[in-house]
């Protein structure tokens, strides 16, 4: 199939190869070329050879000496009039620390290079991955060379003009006060004693009685001693956390509990797993990913609730929330006793600030959350941290765009239903700690607007309507650039590839962010999805099974950041390679641990849990 | 995996729709298949007797070894629900 000018211009530098017969004589036009995008998979099953093959703008105007055939590839020997094109890589003289630079980075993979002075990066993963910093930057219009040996300075995002610097604006805050939780104990009233934290004995009974699916609910205190045991599926892991007074989530006081963490897991009447699919239950120590956002912290105490609910309603909406809601009648009493607690207890406290930049590059968090039903839902804004009283379902708000603050999210304003698969999913505490808004609220040289959660429903066109609603609000906020995440994979892919789609053709720069790698491979894509970020850790790219595992980290904020700065300054983003490759996002990481002087440290994966050596043998 | 570019189109009924799974019978009474909503890619509202199609190749075993642990969950999984169905009953009976 021929191609158009357009995108002949956009490949360039790829190879010239004829879509169809073409006699001798004619002169080579955009219409006798084929589609460069299809060459890999021609070339790996051995249909085309592109030894010595001309690229695109060498031959466009030329003209061919012998007729040839369909997918020829235009060589000098079948071309006459064949255009210089100059080589970009020897355009400037390089400093030579630059060069220095150049040779150490392009030994370690080919996926790096320096040309004109400009640190290319490239985190191909599955899909198009790219990241550009320049290091010796020449500023903008007015052409100051700054000095070569700064390759540290990064991007500066703030337009180079910038005439005069406004002053930062704290529109609020959000004070956290720790308090710390050292053993957990059964006793005649739910209070908290120093670091004694008593839950009630018998309150299972009133939990279960308040849902009506729910037939019965036992609580488990898990210690680290008791790590090692059995455990049905994981649905949740939650803060403690109540607000002080009349504050509401985002602002004000919150107090937290420190050491301990709700665990909600559950069944049917008839022992099958609450909203999960196949054998992800089982020994608590050997399917956590201590320390992810999500998840447990080594060394925190369980409670574990294990809510049995009506036979037969475990993959219908009201019983996976009939399971959290009774869960949380237990919360919301500890929430109460926190509240009574002194303040002479308080162990640490955190203070968060919103704050804009103005002048700075503004950006907006899309972050996609599930809402197909059932499990795959999300309570929005509850009067507590992570409670249910007061807060909507996604699925009810008809999965539309909600805008909250980013203090809002780390308030807790969400409670997650969480689905399959462990890996990905994001649970409750994962929105308490969430490293993609950490990062942009204190980077400097952005301007972070809000946090947009958009639902992902089940039908296609349902997801368009959605889609379209991100990308108007997203035009009427006018950020210069926008993040957009998701959860695991399946058919939330779609809109997400639509959320990109309608935030990039308003001009818009965006850097998507999913779990990808191998399993997890997008089903769409569409031209503005060029940069991404892979939130994958496992060692083979698969979802396996280790809960909150393959979640958003800060490692991955940070890729995605940097990505998106080096997008907003106008760089060129390269493709991606063909397939998964983990080393992308290694040199990466270290590519900009050399730029900003900051190591970026890796978290570890399942490789660091115990694990049966057949285990290992098979799945990694 | 020997054959796991033999990909081959499979086609379905749906004859069970939750509000997060689908159950699909796949045509030829070749078995079933239960997954969740998220992994449909669907136009319209799901609806039993809807029919679908995918592309799939054969499940191959990976080799002769049993994953202990894997078959330890299993066991215990089986055993609860076991205990838990016999619960249930006994609670019925009392109701009845």
């Amino acid at each position: 199939m021929s191609i158009t000018a357009e995108t002949a211009k956009e490949h360039a530098k790829d190879p010239a190869v004829l879509c169809c017969r073409a006699e001798a004589g004619i002169t080579i036009g955009v219409e006798n070329l084929e589609d460069p995008t299809i060459f890999d998979d021609l070339v790996d099953s051995g249909l085309l050879n592109l030894d010595g093959v001309l690229t695109i703008e060498q031959i466009l105007g030329a003209t061919l000496t012998k007729t040839c055939d369909s997918l020829t590839p235009l060589t000098p020997d079948v071309v006459a009039g064949i255009k210089e094109v100059e080589q970009e890589m020897a355009v400037e003289e390089p400093e030579e620390t630059e060069a220095e630079q150049k040779e150490e980075v392009a030994s370690s993979q080919s996926i790096v290079t320096t040309a004109g002075g400009v640190l290319k990066i490239h985190i191909g993963k599955g899909k198009d991955i790219d990241i550009e910093i320049p290091t010796g930057i020449t500023a903008g219009a007015a052409g100051v060379q700054m000095p070569a040996m700064q390759p540290a300075s990064v991007v500066p995002v703030a337009a180079a003009p910038a005439a005069e610097e406004k002053p930062e604006k704290v529109i609020r805050s959000l004070t956290r006060k720790h308090f710390k939780i050292t053993e957990v104990k059964r006793g005649p009233e739910t209070k908290i004693e120093g670091t004694v934290l008593y839950i009630r004995e018998g309150i299972e009974e009133e939990a279960a009685a308040s849902q009506e699916l729910v037939n019965s609910l036992k609580i488990d205190i898990i210690t680290p001693e008791q790590y090692h045991t059995y455990s049905e599926t994981i649905m949740d892991v939650q803060p403690i956390a109540a607000k002080e007074g009349e504050d509401e989530i985002g602002s004000g006081t919150t107090r937290v509990l420190d050491g301990v963490v709700v665990m909600v897991t559950g069944t049917d009447a008839n022992g099958v797993q609450i909203g999960e699919f196949g054998s992800s239950e089982g020994i608590l120590d050997e399917n956590i990913m201590w320390g992810r956002p999500g998840a447990p912290e080594k060394g925190e105490i369980f409670i574990k609730t294990e809510v049995v609910i009506k036979e037969g309603t475990n993959m219908e909406r009201p019983g996976p929330l009939a399971a959290h809601t009774a869960t949380d009648v237990i919360t919301q009493e500890i929430r109460l006793a926190l509240k009574k607690l002194d303040d002479t207890l308080v162990i640490d406290t955190e203070t968060f600030e919103q704050v804009r930049r103005p002048g700075k590059k503004k950006v907006v968090i899309v972050k996609e959350i599930m809402g197909q039903g059932a499990m795959h839902d999300n309570l929005i804004l509850p009067v507590e941290p992570v409670g249910v009283l007061g807060a909507k379902p996604n699925v009810d708000l008809g999965n539309v765009p909600v805008m909250v603050s980013p203090l809002e999210v780390l308030d807790g304003c969400i409670h997650a239903l969480t689905c399959i698969g462990p890996a990905s999913k994001e649970m409750s505490r994962h929105y308490w700690r969430e490293p993609l808004v950490l990062e942009t609220l204190y980077d400097k040289e952005l301007d972070l607007c809000g946090v947009i959660f958009v639902g992902s429903p089940q039908i296609n066109s349902e997801k368009f309507y959605v889609s379209k609603r991100v990308g108007m609000m997203c035009e009427a906020l006018d950020v210069d650039g926008a993040f957009v995440t998701t959860e695991g994979f399946g058919n939330n892919h779609i809109d997400f590839a639509s959320h990109i789609e309608q935030i990039g053709m308003r001009g818009i720069s965006v850097v998507g962010m999913s779990f990808c790698a191998v399993q997890g491979a997008l089903v769409v894509g569409n031209k503005y999805m060029t940069n991404m970020v892979d939130n994958n850790k496992s060692e083979s790219g698969i979802e396996n099974e280790v809960l909150a595992c393959n979640t958003l980290c800060h490692e991955d904020a940070i890729r995605a950041l940097y990505m998106l700065k080096a997008d907003m300054a106008g760089e060129e983003i390269k493709k991606p390679e063909k397939k998964w490759n983990p080393n992308v996002k290694e040199n990466n990481v270290e590519l900009i641990s050399n730029v900003t002087g900051k190591p970026v440290e890796l978290v570890a994966n399942e490789q660091s849990l115990p694990m049966s050596q057949k285990r290992k043998e098979k799945y990694d | 995996m020997k054959y796991g570019d033999k990909i081959i189109r499979m086609e379905g009924v749906i004859v069970e729709v939750h509000d997060g799974c689908v159950g699909i019978d796949l045509k030829g009474r070749l078995g079933y298949l239960k997954v969740p909503m998220r992994m449909l890619i669907t136009d319209y509202p799901v609806k039993v007797g809807q029919e679908v199609a995918w592309n799939m190749s054969f499940v191959e075993q990976m080799g002769p070894e049993i994953n202990e642990k894997y078959m330890s969950n299993l066991m215990t999984y089986q055993k609860r629900q076991e205990k838990m169905r016999a619960n249930n009953r006994d609670d019925e009976e009392v109701t009845q």
